[in-house]
């Protein structure tokens, strides 16, 4: 209570300093008397036996006892207390029998928890001034501390532990069920003990027992199963092991054993499974087995090289497949089917990458390069990609629905854009395109112009103008026709078959050499008006009929009464026309009155004689081959079901071998001037420039066409060099100089 | 001494633990009733009334002081009450300190580590 005088007096006095409340003590025993409570304190504490306790009570006496200085003898004994306890503990924990261990070690942490906690919160004053000053662990720590020297780390206890954490996870994985709480809380125990203490004594024995394991468990599943078989197995293994981690084990735990599952059961394997007969990766392609196929590229994705290593093993395999697809010569019979199946296969694995690889960028380079690869092993593929898209685009074609057909084409570009012989490419489309257009069997417009856009796109303009031309021409031929008929009186075409007259620029369409032969005297008469009416108007000009490539329509009355309107080639009605003076003519006889070249000539009477359902003339005698008194007439007794009959259509076909030859010769012979004019080009820009420099330029500026070959193009510098468009540097033989 | 200005009236013994109040008995045996929120200003008071193992104090819902008089009590009380009204809002007003009382106030304080 306070001294003095009250009184009501609110002046101010001067701060007073009183006596302590309290007893000061001097007495000696304070120290052993104030331990003595908390000593006692803390025994009831962890002998569940608090409730009597006053916390003010012990929290004052600890107070007192800081402030008197007795700090670090407080804490020492303390510590020593504190280690009594825990040893008790230790003694229960060590009696524990099999199964009870974690059980009783549990318990025992939690009781230690428990009465840290108050303890700590009784000793709070000494926390909060005598240990920040003297460096000293704070009490809950330190508390930690000793539970884990004392318990944990004890001799009796730290291999145990280990050890039965460890059987446990064994036993689960091997089927079994076990307590995943007490697992959990024994693993946060540790957690809570230090990351160290958590990795030392637990994670990284963890980690070694699991190798093992999978190690072990790989070899036994390698030998017995076939590759998507393991592949499963692993998938449920990785998952199990995550599952594992976030049920009891810390998080960052995941990705180590993780690393450990997939270098045992997986990186360890790789070249075995991925290669493994009848069931690896090659198989799995061919069969189309999208599941197992997912699988492995999401766990290969895990290893190092791992998707490395599936894109290789499948480019050459897509390579060998692809290559005896293109060199089988069953396959060369039928260029269409050929173009289909490599179209069917790059679906294929179009759809592979997609569903199973998850669209990945470098394994559509290698599919692209690979193509790229066997398609150009075979030289007839541009032209076989040109039959395919004109089989396409003629009448009559499966592919009623015009997006259909637009996809299919766009998938043609795509192998078009793999061949390496562009230039021939073009050169075959041309002829196609031509015959297309001018029998008369283009399907639609629309559709050979968008053939046309896209290989413009592709190539550039000076690809597809000439072609564009081909398509001019026949309009102004529609109008050019119109106007010789409004022009010309009908007396003087009275009588006079109908004609339609296609005029060709002689630049835009593939170029043949035409013998003309000798046509039926109706039609001479009217085309020489129709090439003079022609040069009315376009002086300067010159006409020539190719014969080779026209038709006509004949109406014939057969000798049975049967009337039908024939469909023939411009040869064919030569031929034909001849019967309406004889009856019977030899093939000799023919040949002379038609002056048509022997080869088409025979060709001609073979699909008019010859071809089932289509015989209007009779060949006696009836072999196959045409000598030359081989007798012919008109066949009385040829009956169709059709009014118009189609014989001979002028499809185009894939070429005899020594067209193709005449053909790559023409190419060969195209291929000089670019060559060269590609030299000089770069010559003009770089002025001097090295031997293996210009053939790098050369190649890099053609390929886009074609790939030069570098013995022509060695030859075409030479050339250049005797035309003085270079020379060779006077010093140095391998340099070149730019003359201009 | 002018005898403590208030006198908060005991209420009856609350053993609820989420009830709001705690009761702080001083030497002299005066009861000052808070609000918990309110004792819990003071982190002593706040780890005695959140420690685990059931104190009596937690049990029974009340504090003895034996070393804190009165008129340092009730001062604590107040400054439980100014800081809380104090803390969330802008404004301060000034907390009133007599002289002659700050050095047991600023011991009480020590202790109860607020």
């Amino acid at each position: 209570m306070m001294n003095g005088g009250g009184g009501g007096g609110q002046k101010k006095r001067a701060p007073r300093i009183e006596p302590f409340r309290h007893r000061v003590e001097t007495d000696p025993k304070f120290f052993d008397k104030s331990w003595r409570k908390l000593h006692d304190a803390i025994r009831e504490i962890y002998n569940h036996n608090a409730s009597g306790l006053s916390f003010e009570e012990l929290y004052r006496t600890a107070y007192n006892m800081v402030l008197n200085k007795f700090a670090p003898q407080l804490y020492e004994k303390l510590t020593e207390n504190m280690k009594e306890h825990l040893e008790d503990m230790r003694t229960c924990i060590d009696a524990a029998q099999g199964g009870l261990f974690l059980e009783e070690l549990q318990r025992k942490w939690n009781d230690h928890n428990k009465a840290l906690t108050m303890i700590r919160d009784i000793l709070m004053y000494m926390d909060r001034t005598y240990i920040p000053t003297n460096k000293k662990t704070p009490v809950f720590d330190h508390g930690l501390e000793l539970w884990r020297d004392t318990i944990v780390r004890s001799p009796t206890i730290q291999g145990r532990l280990s050890d039965t954490l460890l059987e446990l996870i064994h036993s689960e994985r091997t089927g079994e069920v076990i307590n995943r709480g007490l697992m959990r809380t024994t693993t946060k125990m540790l957690m809570d003990l230090g990351l160290s203490v958590y990795q030392d004594d637990f994670e990284r024995p963890f980690l070694e027992v699991s190798a093992s394991f999978y190690s072990g468990e790989s070899q036994q599943f390698i030998e017995c199963c076939a590759c998507g078989e393991y592949l499963k197995q692993a998938e449920r293994r990785l998952s199990e092991e995550s599952e594992r981690v976030s049920q009891y084990l810390d998080v960052k735990t995941h990705e180590k054993i993780t690393a450990v599952v997939v270098n045992e059961m997986l990186a360890n394997h790789m070249q075995r499974l991925i290669l493994m007969e009848n069931s690896g990766l090659v198989n799995m392609l061919v069969e189309d087995r999208y599941e197992d196929l997912t699988r492995m590229y999401t766990l290969f994705n895990h290893v190092p090289d791992g998707l490395t290593t599936i894109r290789s093993v499948m480019a050459s395999h897509i390579k060998d497949t692809g290559k005896s697809l293109v060199t089988d010569p069953e396959r060369l019979k039928d260029p269409v089917d050929f173009v289909q199946r490599l179209l069917n296969m790059k679906d294929k694995y179009d759809n592979i990458i997609n569903v199973s690889f998850s669209n990945d960028k470098s394994f559509l380079n290698a599919l692209n390069s690979s193509f790229e690869h066997f398609i150009n092993l075979n030289n007839r593929s541009p032209e076989f990609i040109s039959l395919f898209v004109d089989d396409k685009l003629r009448k009559g074609v499966k592919e009623a629905n015009e997006e259909d057909l637009e996809t299919v084409l766009d998938k043609v570009m795509m192998l078009f854009r793999y061949l390496q012989e562009k230039d021939l490419f073009e050169k075959y489309y041309k002829q196609h395109l031509a015959k297309r257009l001018l029998s008369g069997r283009a399907a639609s417009d629309d559709s050979e112009r968008s053939m046309l856009v896209k290989l413009k796109t592709e190539c550039g303009y000076q690809f597809t103008s000439k072609l564009e031309g081909m398509f001019t021409d026949l309009k102004t031929s529609e109008d050019t026709t119109q106007g010789f008929y409004a022009s010309t009186s009908s007396e003087l075409l009275a009588d006079a078959p109908t004609i339609s007259v296609q005029i060709l620029t002689t630049g835009s369409w593939p170029t043949q050499t035409c013998n003309t032969c000798n046509l039926p005297p109706e039609i001479v008469s009217v085309s020489e008006k129709f090439r003079a009416y022609y040069l009315g108007t376009h002086n300067g000009r010159r006409l020539t009929w190719q014969t080779n490539m026209g038709h006509a329509d004949i109406k014939a009355t057969f000798g049975n009464g049967s009337k039908h309107e024939l469909n023939v080639s411009t040869y064919q009605m030569c031929v034909l026309m001849l019967f309406n003076s004889s009856d019977v003519l030899t093939y000799r006889e023919i040949e002379q009155s038609t002056a048509i070249p022997a080869a088409d000539l025979k060709r001609c009477l073979q699909s008019l004689a010859l071809v089932k359902g289509k015989q209007v003339l009779r060949k006696e005698p009836m072999s196959r081959d045409i000598a030359d008194d081989d007798s012919f007439f008109v066949n009385d007794k040829f009956t169709s079901k059709l009014f118009k009959v189609k014989i001979g259509t002028v499809a185009a076909q894939k070429e005899t071998d020594p067209e193709k030859l005449e053909t790559r010769q023409r190419v060969e012979e195209d291929r000089k001037p670019q060559i060269e004019a590609a030299i000089v080009r770069i010559m003009k820009s770089r002025r001097v420039l090295d031997h293996n420099s210009i053939m790098m330029e050369v190649t890099k500026q053609l390929q886009p066409r074609f790939m030069p070959n570098p013995v022509v193009i060695k030859k075409r510098i030479e050339s250049l060099i005797e035309r003085e468009f270079l020379e060779r540097d006077k010093t140095d033989r391998k340099m070149y100089r730019y003359l201009a | 001494m002018p005898p403590p200005r208030e006198h908060h009236q005991p209420h009856e013994e609350d053993d609820d633990d989420t009830a709001g109040v705690v009761k702080l008995i001083s030497t002299e045996g005066f009861e000052f009733v808070v609000d918990k929120k309110a004792a819990m200003v003071s982190n002593t008071l706040r780890n005695m009334l959140t420690s685990p193992g059931g104190f009596s104090e937690t049990r029974q819902g009340e504090v003895r002081f034996p070393e804190i008089p009165s008129h340092i009590l009730e001062k604590i009380c107040q400054y439980f009450y100014w800081s809380l009204h104090y803390s969330s809002g802008k404004e301060t007003a000034e907390f009133q300190i007599e002289p002659e009382i700050t050095l047991e106030l600023m011991m009480a304080a020590n202790y109860l580590d607020t």
